[in-house]
């Protein structure tokens, strides 16, 4: 018995299916998470639901100076073509391989809820919103909403992540991504930090389970506030470090990140 | 154009027989237990399974110790494979292995090689003290009642006499940790019966010695076992002595048809690794910088089964000497069983290990005398005509040579800041024997040789060889895949001895083939060996020499290390394969980087925690420092191989280089946090 | 099922299980040059081109690549300029990775930086400096 393939073709076929098999049905995006699970055997799907077919999933526009990406759009595009939003381009540009990002969806990655993902922490702190939409509508959610926990989000059974909203990106923003081993590793921590002249947001990812956004913490001098953030978060351990140690990484990062977008404290 | 580069080349993995069957294992749970395999009822008809009843009648095995069974009953380590299973597909093979019951009766563990010979320690093996009289080209000497299954011991001249003549003494304990080869392609294997004989198709370096050891678990005489080696994607050590053979032999025994095995990179983690080893180095000298007595100690890992433990417990401890004059040297390097995957040949043998370890030492001699690293290891560097620690005289040496290149590609003597200097020695295979025939063709020749290729270019190096003694185009010469049956012996193909001794049984055979006319058979020896009890005797004809030099940065905040610039400098004597040489050297410092930056086997409860390329890193394009060096000739040289040299002294020379600006450093990998941590001690 | 693609340059049909990756499915076709090596998409052995562009063969379920352009190096005359340059700087030694790194250099676009473009590719022959050195080459 090989699992049943639904390719719809269009936006509202995808929806309606999937509002009719919620999760008993594999979403498909890229593929590249799910062919992970899939090889090591922690996934048989008993039905694929590919987006793979769907155009209007594709679309990558500018609308009122808000950068709206398609849930189907690679992270190849955002890399290469999202120039109003260079910092963004970066982070998705930084993603894996180019393998992985000539199919990696911006959709994908975040219904995905990878905790050292790098796009998730960077669209946090751009104040982007992912639409969420099924049958009973639409709502938008911000990335600190969606993502509740390791590989788990708010995403229902009967709603698809349809596009990513984000807001111009300021042009005091950058990602720092801080790899203790191999310049191809998986991250020990990653900063994105914004600077739109009145307030500064500052997000630590993969380091814990979600990424940590303490909007509460960016104020004061940039030393200070990579020590708080590095108090407060509580770290994972694994290959890549200790807890201890990346809670020492937070802290020179945070502080690093905070120095580039010339944050003044008031 | 190279078959290599078209994809034309065809692997280990890629073997296929008419009727075969694919092979699954099933595999222990735990580090340490009684194992019952439960037959489930509903085995479908055309699965095949292997119980340690099917196979009670073979014979134990193993290179240097015969600790080994086809199907372990009591389970040594996490990832033993107690059970197997045949299907016609590989999905149905591992369905059915996962349907395997394995029941366990819990034995108590050690995972560490200290715990391991500690009073009281669970024994692995009772019976250890069994196997020494078959062991492969080295005397083995286990601890009876103990976990220590070879111990190696060099005693030249009288420490304790040097140690109180010494002015200044230093001391430290090293540690590494255990590595993986990972080469890119897996292990395969794939055996068939036919009229009571074997053939076994197998990605090996060492087709000859899994030829003996087959015969002695099944019982039969080597002549009735054939191996065949088709080219490897890569082995550096890890595709050595039995690993599959055995299992899909007995597999095909038993189901009547031809069985392949594969194992998936998961599995690759639990097979063969690199022996983890706690080294503690003693030295002393006198206040000019001579050297006087030097102790080294070792504990060496060498996981559930012996394997080449004790040959590699040996190189380690000889290694450990380092290429100087010291009259007075006491090593002793212990081979501990632990119930750990377990460990053998690796790229270096045991070199890189305690090297580290003695390098590392040298430069904390050099801070107390407060004399320049390169002028303290410069004034006691061995030179010809000097006595080593195994009371063999140096030959045709150029340490000096190697030390000063690499010094000079860092501007060393300028400013050593940030800079730090290894040079090593390292034994070759001794001893051993190699063969090799050549035959006229209408259009060129036939060279059969059993040098195995994983990358190393040995075929290529061969026909260059050929080619000059026989006067024709190296494209003349066909050299077929290894092949026991028609292959002349060769030890095997390890230690960086191919080139050189198959230099040496060409020349023979060419010779032969003038006489003859059509045909020559050359075969040529290195005789030697070491006496385990006092270390003495020759423990190489020939010496691998070479030296290495690093120039670090270090971010203070975080430990991250950026290495700069590393350079090898190597003796080659005379290169056969230019380009084939350079690789060799890259690919190995590469290698070294891994090792010194972040490569470690890691475990909890005996479990390897991280057996994946994502959890596991090998170095990638972007961990590419400034790599540079070179090949040492001189004229009238004999071929030196180099497929493991330039390893060793990456990690001591980056380690040096660290010490340098804060950081002393003991334990590989040198991780961003241990860096953190030395910074601030 | 069956997946309609278009294969080095050729109109095919492939068979394969709803669940099953490109890999194992062009390997099936005879194209051995996709190896299968780590299963999680990090190494590059199993890279193939999608519509020019370099994806990993491990981690693409076959029927998504339907009416997709795949190339394999198979699919590469022997004058093509990436698999000369690494001929002639013998950027190789076991030769397992080398597809996948021949593949991706030829999606390399000009003003590529070589390091990010081949990162995800592995070669534990360590090959890297010669494989460097191939690229310059193809890039004049």
């Amino acid at each position: 018995m090989q699992p049943e393939w639904m390719a719809p073709t269009s936006l509202e076929e995808a929806l309606s299916l999937r509002a009719e098999r919620g999760d008993e049905a594999t979403v498909l995006a890229g593929g590249t998470f799910l062919g992970i699970l899939m090889n090591q055997g922690f996934l048989s799907p008993s039905a694929f639901l590919s987006l793979g077919a769907v155009p209007e999933l594709r679309t990558m526009e500018v609308v009122d100076g808000e950068l709206r990406l398609g849930a189907m759009v690679t992270h190849r595009r955002v890399e290469r073509e999202a120039s109003d939003w260079p910092v963004l381009a970066r982070a998705f540009g930084l993603v894996a391989s180019p393998r992985v990002r000539n199919v990696a969806t911006v959709g994908g990655v975040l219904a995905d809820a990878d905790y050292a993902s790098d796009p998730p922490a960077m669209l946090a702190a751009l104040e982007a919103r992912a639409v969420l939409r099924s049958p009973r509508g639409d709502r938008e959610v911000s990335v600190g909403e969606l993502i509740l926990g390791y590989y788990e989000t708010c995403i229902e059974p009967d709603e698809l992540l349809v596009e990513v909203r984000v807001p111009a990106q300021p042009e005091k923003a950058t990602y720092r991504k801080f790899r203790s081993r191999s310049a191809e590793d998986r991250p020990c921590a990653a900063v994105a930090a914004v600077n739109d002249g009145d307030k500064l947001r500052v997000v630590v990812g993969a380091v814990a389970e979600r990424p940590q956004d303490f909007p509460d913490l960016c104020a004061g001098e940039a030393a200070e506030i990579g020590a708080r953030y590095a108090e407060r978060i509580e770290p994972l351990s694994d290959s890549r470090g200790s807890a201890k140690y990346r809670r020492r990484v937070i802290a020179a990062e945070v502080r690093r990140a905070v120095e580039e977008v010339a944050w003044t404290p008031a | 154009m190279d078959p290599r580069v078209t994809a034309d080349l065809r692997y280990s993995v890629e073997v296929e027989r008419p009727g075969m069957l694919h092979a699954a294992f099933v595999r222990s749970e735990v580090p340490h237990a009684r194992v019952t395999v439960v037959e489930p009822p509903d085995l479908p008809d055309d699965v095949v399974l292997l119980t340690p009843e099917d196979v009670a009648d073979l014979g134990l095995y193993g290179c240097q110790v015969k600790d080994q069974r086809v199907l372990a009953d009591t389970a040594r380590h996490v990832g033993d494979v107690v059970a197997a299973v045949a299907a016609p597909t590989r999905a149905a093979a591992r369905a059915a292995a996962k349907s395997i019951e394995v029941a366990y009766k819990d034995l108590p563990a050690v995972t560490d090689p200290l715990a391991a010979v500690a009073p009281g320690a669970p024994l692995l093996h009772a019976q250890a003290a069994a196997s020494a009289k078959d062991a492969v080209s080295i005397d083995v000497r286990p601890i009876p009642g103990t976990n220590v299954c070879h111990r190696f011991r060099i005693r030249h001249g009288d420490v304790a006499a040097g140690f109180a003549d010494a002015e200044v003494v230093v001391e430290e304990v090293y540690r590494t940790a255990g590595a993986a080869h990972a080469p890119m392609e897996p292990h395969a294997a794939l055996a068939e019966w036919e009229d009571g004989k074997l053939t076994v198709w197998s990605g090996t370096q060492t087709p000859f010695n899994t030829r003996a050891d087959l015969a002695g678990a099944f019982g039969i005489d080597p002549e009735r076992i054939r191996i065949i080696a088709p080219p490897m994607g890569g082995s550096f050590g890890a595709k050595t002595f039995v690993r599959l053979e055995a299992l899909v032999a007995a597999l095909a025994r038993k189901a009547g048809r031809p069985v392949k095995a594969v194992l998936d990179r998961a599995e690759e983690f639990v097979t063969l690794n690199r022996h983890p080893a706690i080294v503690r180095v003693r030295l002393g000298a006198k206040r000019d910088g001579t050297l006087v007595a030097k102790e080294v100690d070792c504990w060496v890992d060498t996981g559930a089964y012996a394997d080449c433990g004790p040959g590699v417990a040996t190189k380690m401890g000889y290694a450990g000497v380092g290429p100087y004059r010291i009259p007075h040297v006491r090593v002793d390097s212990l081979a501990i069983y632990t119930n750990l995957p377990p460990n053998g040949a690796y790229r270096g043998y045991g070199a890189m290990q305690s090297v580290w370890a003695s390098e590392r030492t040298m430069d904390l001699l050099a801070r107390e005398l407060d004399m320049s690293p390169l002028e303290l290891r410069r004034r006691n560097l061995l030179r010809d005509g000097d006595v080593f620690a195994t009371g063999e005289v140096m030959h045709d040496v150029h340490f000096d040579d190697c030390l000063q290149a690499a010094a000079d590609a860092v501007d060393y003597e300028a400013d050593p800041r940030g800079k730090g200097l290894c040079v090593l020695l390292k034994g070759m295979q001794t001893p051993s024997r190699a063969a090799i025939s050549v035959e006229r063709t209408p259009v060129g020749f036939v060279v059969r040789s059993a040098s195995c290729e994983m990358g190393q270019d040995v075929r290529q190096s061969i026909k260059l060889m050929g080619a000059e003694l026989l006067g024709c185009e190296p494209g003349q010469i066909e050299i077929p895949d290894p092949d026991t049956d028609t292959s002349p012996f060769d030890t095997r193909t390890t230690s960086s001895r191919s080139t050189y001794m198959m230099g040496r049984a060409l020349r023979e055979a060419v010779a032969d083939l003038e006489r003859d006319g059509e045909r020559g058979f050359g075969e040529v020896r290195n005789e030697g060996g070491l006496d385990p009890d006092t270390g003495q005797g020759i423990a190489s004809t020939h010496w691998h020499q070479g030296a290495a030099a690093a120039r670090v940065t270090v971010d203070e905040d975080t430990g991250r290390l950026t290495v700069e610039h590393v350079h090898a400098a190597v003796y080659a004597g005379r290169v056969v394969n230019r380009a084939g040489a350079e690789l060799q050297n890259e690919g190995s410092m590469l290698m070294g980087l891994g090792t010194t930056l972040f490569e470690a086997v890691e475990f909890a409860d005996g479990q390897v925690t991280n057996a994946n390329l994502s959890d596991y890193n090998v170095p990638a394009f972007g961990d590419l420092p400034r790599l540079t060096h070179e090949l040492i000739e001189r004229e009238g040289a004999e071929v030196h191989g180099l497929g493991e040299t330039a390893l060793p002294p990456i990690p001591p020379a980056i380690g040096n280089a660290l010490a340098t600006l804060g950081a002393h450093v003991t334990e590989l990998p040198i991780t961003a946090e241990r860096v953190l941590e030395a910074l601030e001690r | 099922m069956t997946v309609d693609v278009i294969l080095n340059g050729r109109a095919t049909t492939l068979e394969a299980r709803s669940d099953e990756m490109l890999l194992p499915v062009l390997r099936r076709q005879g194209l051995l040059s996709v190896r299968e090596t780590c299963g999680i998409g990090v190494c590059g052995a199993c890279t193939v081109l999608l519509d020019g562009e370099p994806v990993s063969g491990c981690l693409m379920l076959t029927a998504a690549a339907a009416g997709r352009e795949i190339t394999t190096v198979e699919g590469l005359d022997e004058a093509d300029p990436v698999l000369r340059a690494f001929n002639e700087e013998h950027a190789f030694q076991c030769g397992w990775c080398t597809p996948g790194f021949v593949l991706t250099v030829k999606a390399m676009r000009p003003g590529d930086d070589v390091r990010e473009a081949l990162g995800g590719n592995l070669c534990r022959c360590g090959c890297y400096v010669k494989i460097e050195e191939a690229v310059r080459k193809c890039a004049t």
